[in-house]
């Protein structure tokens, strides 16, 4: 530590450089981390699902829906346990939320919006045990057509509570009803577990698909189909067992596990993690060479002073150390910047109105700095510092006094 | 007892296949609380002697005894551990660290050591009072003079306490009032402190402060 004052008088020397320097290394982590942590969201949402749930939809695509009557059809196949249809609602709260009334239509705000769906509340709570509703509030929300069920997140994120009344209204022309936004009343909070269910968004409303095929003039089909499965080994089976049923109807399907469902979202940006990594490899690589050019000039710089330190007796050693160790010192104040930046930017996003929706339409509503990504972050930035500093360090260590006294 | 003892030192630096031999069978002494003026043309070999004395540089024959210790005998480390217990270096160019004011020139050295930071402090401040620039202690290098800045080096030289102070030309740079005022300085670290001194020199006037004066002359003393 007695020789930390002397690393920092060395660093302010060049404060232009040095300042460079650092931001070079901070842009650098706060690239990795933004990267890591959006691909660990991703990650994450594809941890959040069952091995036990398929999902049917339109072979065609997510935006045309499949007839209600498949839901039957699909339960008689062998191996389907239940089977719950869900419709994204794809509403949002009026802009002018204290004036709006019932029946009058108004300009939705999209600055809060949350996933919203309609589902068959049976066997869609069944066959998801990670939503922890508590009995009672159970059995009013199957009581009351307009209830509805929202996550913890969500509650907590507008302050509500049971009994609690709000307003949505679809950006989806056939989930509008004539007479103004669809009128929820709170019936039940979840909750979830996140170390048995890591990866569960509690950012989520549910109500009574039928709530939604009354009032909008029962016209409306599903939007996909949850299937639960006795064996997940059979996934496979059940699943062309369920697309051979709809094999020559106008709606064909397509089943595929849970997993393979959310990954295909991902999978619409192309290869994303290979994408992310390949552009932090890149950034990372480039850092490396702007810290190593920068620790060489330094270095070549100060080729009399090490002299000097030698001669008064400080060892090879304890040179190298300190050129490394300010190498390193560079490297911890750009990753914590690049880290402080990062959170920054993830805080920015989950609170700008309008990147606030994206993101919750993603699924990414709590984006957040990870404390692995910030710690691996802060490594990178150490490990960097180290390599940087260790070419011109290991030089400086092999110099003779003599030869670096001759120096001009 | 000779403080400094070069025994029959031959140092040969070899550059691809030729090879240029600077001290030739070399031997000399410098007694205990002596001021020895090392004198020379110009690659005579004073200086190659001068940083054999101080134990940057490595005979390739011979021995080199300091303080006891025959310093062509030890390691890197060794040399390292060696120079910061025993030699005091003086510069012609001062090398000071720029960005240090002169209590941290100063204190630079007494890092090595296990003094607790106001212990560091106390002694460069004592060391900085020796050499009379108490109230320039927290100057930089910018803002001194030349003969102020060598005063500092010669500060960061004596705050060990080392046996031998080695001057490889301290007034070199100097105009002749601050050169005058580094030559009584070294006079008083002599004969008061009395501290051992081997100083090379161009400048006769310098040498005559000195109580012995060895002559070099292509690899081997004169007298």
């Amino acid at each position: 530590m007695k020789f930390l004052p002397y690393l920092l008088k060395h660093l302010r020397r060049n404060w232009f450089r040095t300042t460079l320097t650092v931001l070079a290394m901070a842009l650098c982590i706060f690239l990795f981390c933004t990267l890591q942590t959006v691909l660990a969201e991703i990650n994450g949402l594809l941890e959040g699902t069952s091995a036990r749930r398929l999902v049917t939809r339109h072979a065609v695509s997510l935006v045309f829906n499949v007839p209600l009557s498949y839901g039957a059809r699909i339960q008689s196949v062998p191996g389907v346990k239940r089977v719950a249809l869900n419709a994204w609602f794809g509403g949002s709260l009026p802009a002018k939320k204290e004036e709006t009334k019932a029946e009058e239509s108004s300009t939705a705000d999209f600055s809060n919006f949350f996933p919203n769906l309609a589902v068959d509340p049976e066997p869609f709570f069944a066959m998801y045990p990670e939503y922890v509703l508590p009995p009672e509030q159970f059995r009013d929300f199957m009581g009351e057509l307009r209830g509805a069920v929202i996550g913890r997140k969500l509650a907590d994120r507008f302050g509500w509570k049971l009994g609690d009344t709000f307003f949505l209204e679809s950006f989806i022309p056939p989930h509008r009803k004539p007479d103004g936004p669809f009128e929820f009343i709170v019936k039940g909070i979840f909750d979830t577990d996140p170390v048995k269910y890591p990866g569960t968004d509690t950012n989520i409303m549910i109500f009574n698909h039928k709530y939604l095929y009354e009032a909008t003039g029962r016209r409306l089909g599903a939007g996909l189909f949850y299937v639960e499965i006795d064996d997940p080994e059979k996934a496979g089976e059940v699943a062309r067992a369920i697309d051979a049923l709809f094999e020559n109807s106008d709606a064909q399907t397509r089943t595929e596990t849970e997993k393979a469902f959310a990954a295909s979202f991902v999978a619409m940006a192309g290869n994303l993690t290979l994408l992310l990594n390949g552009i932090g490899l890149a950034v990372t690589f480039t850092i490396l060479l702007v810290v190593a050019n920068t620790m060489s000039i330094a270095v070549r710089e100060r080729r009399k002073e090490i002299a000097v330190l030698k001669t008064l007796g400080f060892t090879s050693k304890l040179v190298m150390g300190l050129i490394v160790a300010e190498s390193v010192l560079i490297g911890v104040l750009g990753g914590a910047l690049g880290i402080g930046a990062s959170q920054g930017l993830m805080w920015l996003l989950t609170h700008t109105p309008g990147i606030q929706d994206a993101l919750a339409g993603l699924g990414l509503s709590s984006l957040s700095l990870r404390p692995l990504v910030a710690a691996l972050g802060f490594a990178n930035a150490v490990f960097l510092g180290f390599v940087a500093g260790f070419l011109p360090a290991l030089n400086a260590y092999r110099a003779r006094i003599t030869d670096m006294l001759r120096t001009v | 007892m000779a403080m400094v003892d070069v025994r029959n030192v031959t140092k040969v630096y070899r550059r691809d296949a030729e090879e240029l031999v600077v001290l030739n069978g070399l031997s000399l002494q410098v007694d205990e609380g002596d001021y020895a003026a090392l004198m020379g043309p110009s690659g005579s070999g004073k200086s190659t002697l001068l940083n054999l004395i101080a134990g940057i540089d490595k005979p390739t024959s011979g021995e080199v005894i300091v303080a006891g210790t025959d310093v062509a005998r030890l390691d890197e480390t060794g040399l390292a551990e060696f120079r910061s217990h025993n030699v005091g270096f003086i510069f012609q160019f001062y090398n000071l660290i720029p960005v240090l004011t002169a209590t941290e020139n100063v204190e630079l050295p007494l890092l090595l050591t296990h003094l607790s930071k106001a212990e560091r402090r106390e002694r460069a401040a004592t060391a900085l009072k020796v050499v009379g620039l108490a109230d320039r202690a927290s100057h930089y290098p910018r803002q001194l003079s030349g003969g102020q800045e060598q005063r500092v080096a010669i500060a960061r030289a004596i705050v060990t306490d080392p046996k031998v102070l080695v001057a490889d030309e301290p007034t070199g740079d100097l105009d002749a009032k601050s050169a005058t005022e580094i030559l009584d300085l070294m006079g008083t670290l002599n004969r008061d402190f009395k501290k051992t001194i081997v100083m090379v020199t161009h400048d006769p006037r310098a040498a005559e402060r000195a109580k012995t004066q060895h002559h070099l002359e292509k690899g081997v003393l004169r007298d």
